[in-house]
């Protein structure tokens, strides 16, 4: 059975990416840390879209817990393969650099890109194999410009930014695309408490974006038909940055 | 499986997934150099070998292997370490 293993998608985008993974007939893990309710309630939104999955909880910032975790679902789930690995799963803990702490610092840099590192070296030998597989990595818009008061985050994401060009290099060969999306101002959960209205004045397309049209472009670049698509990294901001 | 089934398996892999002529595999030649490896298509070479005899294979394992009597060597060796185990 073909699965889609989706990273932080009990809520916001990466919930509308299960969602999006489902309506491409994806058997959909979905992957959360603490939030067991907020993720049955994306189980359920899978299986409205007519697709099946399960809930998978561990901490992307701890190798240990994927290793056990996900690697024995992999071992117990020999019929089921990751053709789909979306690492979305990320943390904000924003100061700037002046009043930020070491935790502040690590903490993200380990869910962000330690995240990354960590769950695609565990499903990528299996891609490699059956020489095919699609890896979205969800960066930001802070990886690409750097925003202030993010320097953990916008350093974190821009690693991963440079990871998916690096091992879109390896891995090409045997029919595995690695790319990115870099959302701007998302509607979710992560960008509540902003100041909308001003932000809104520097957006071309003069909103906040939803996370169904995050989730949109991340069903394009895992799909069968985005297979020269590689390396690259797309933009969902409304134009504020290109 | 003996060893001349395992040499026999590796053969018609390298041959299979190299596209290499399977009269320049002798023994004495160089695996490198024969099947025109790069550092990116080791991966390949890993891969056919985990999915062919189910072992881990580790970047250091191919430290010293030089010829395809070396890398012979190498695979029967771990089959046969796994076989014990």
């Amino acid at each position: 059975m073909k699965c889609a293993l989706v990273t932080g998608g009990s809520r916001g985008i990466g919930r509308a990416i299960c969602v999006e993974m489902a309506a491409m007939g994806y058997y959909v893990i979905i992957n959360y840390k603490g939030n067991e309710a907020a993720a049955n309630e994306t189980l359920a939104l899978v299986k409205e879209k007519g697709s099946s999955g399960e809930i998978l909880k561990f901490d992307v910032a701890s190798k240990e817990e994927i290793a056990s975790v996900l690697g024995s679902w992999m071992e117990a789930n020999t019929d089921k393969y990751i053709e789909v690995l979306v690492n979305n799963a990320g943390i904000k803990a924003d100061q700037i650099m002046m009043f930020m702490t070491d935790e502040q610092w690590q903490g993200v840099l380990d869910t962000s890109l330690g995240g990354f590192y960590y769950v695609t070296k565990q499903v990528l030998n299996a891609m490699l194999q059956k020489k095919y597989g699609r890896i979205v990595n969800v960066v930001s818009l802070s990886g690409l410009k750097g925003l202030p008061g993010q320097v953990n985050y916008s350093a974190a994401k821009a690693g991963v930014i440079g990871a998916t060009k690096a091992l879109a290099q390896e891995v090409g060969r045997r029919g595995i695309t690695v790319n990115a999306v870099a959302p701007g101002f998302i509607k979710t959960d992560m960008t509540e408490g902003l100041p909308e209205k001003e932000l809104v004045s520097m957006i071309p397309v003069k909103r906040f974006g939803t996370a169904e049209e995050v989730a949109h472009a991340v069903g394009f670049l895992a799909s069968a038909g985005a297979g020269y698509i590689t390396g690259e990294v797309l933009s969902i901001n409304g134009g504020l940055y290109s | 499986m003996s060893n001349e089934e395992i040499i026999e398996k590796i053969n018609n892999f390298l041959v299979e997934e190299f596209e290499t002529d399977p009269s320049k595999i002798t023994p004495d030649a160089n695996l490198k150099e024969t099947l025109e490896l790069d550092s990116l298509d080791y991966i390949d070479l890993v891969v056919v070998i985990e999915s062919n005899f189910a072992f881990k294979v580790k970047p250091e394992d191919f430290v010293g292997i030089n010829t395809f009597q070396d890398f012979y060597n190498y695979v029967i060796d771990r089959v046969n370490t796994k076989e014990l185990v």
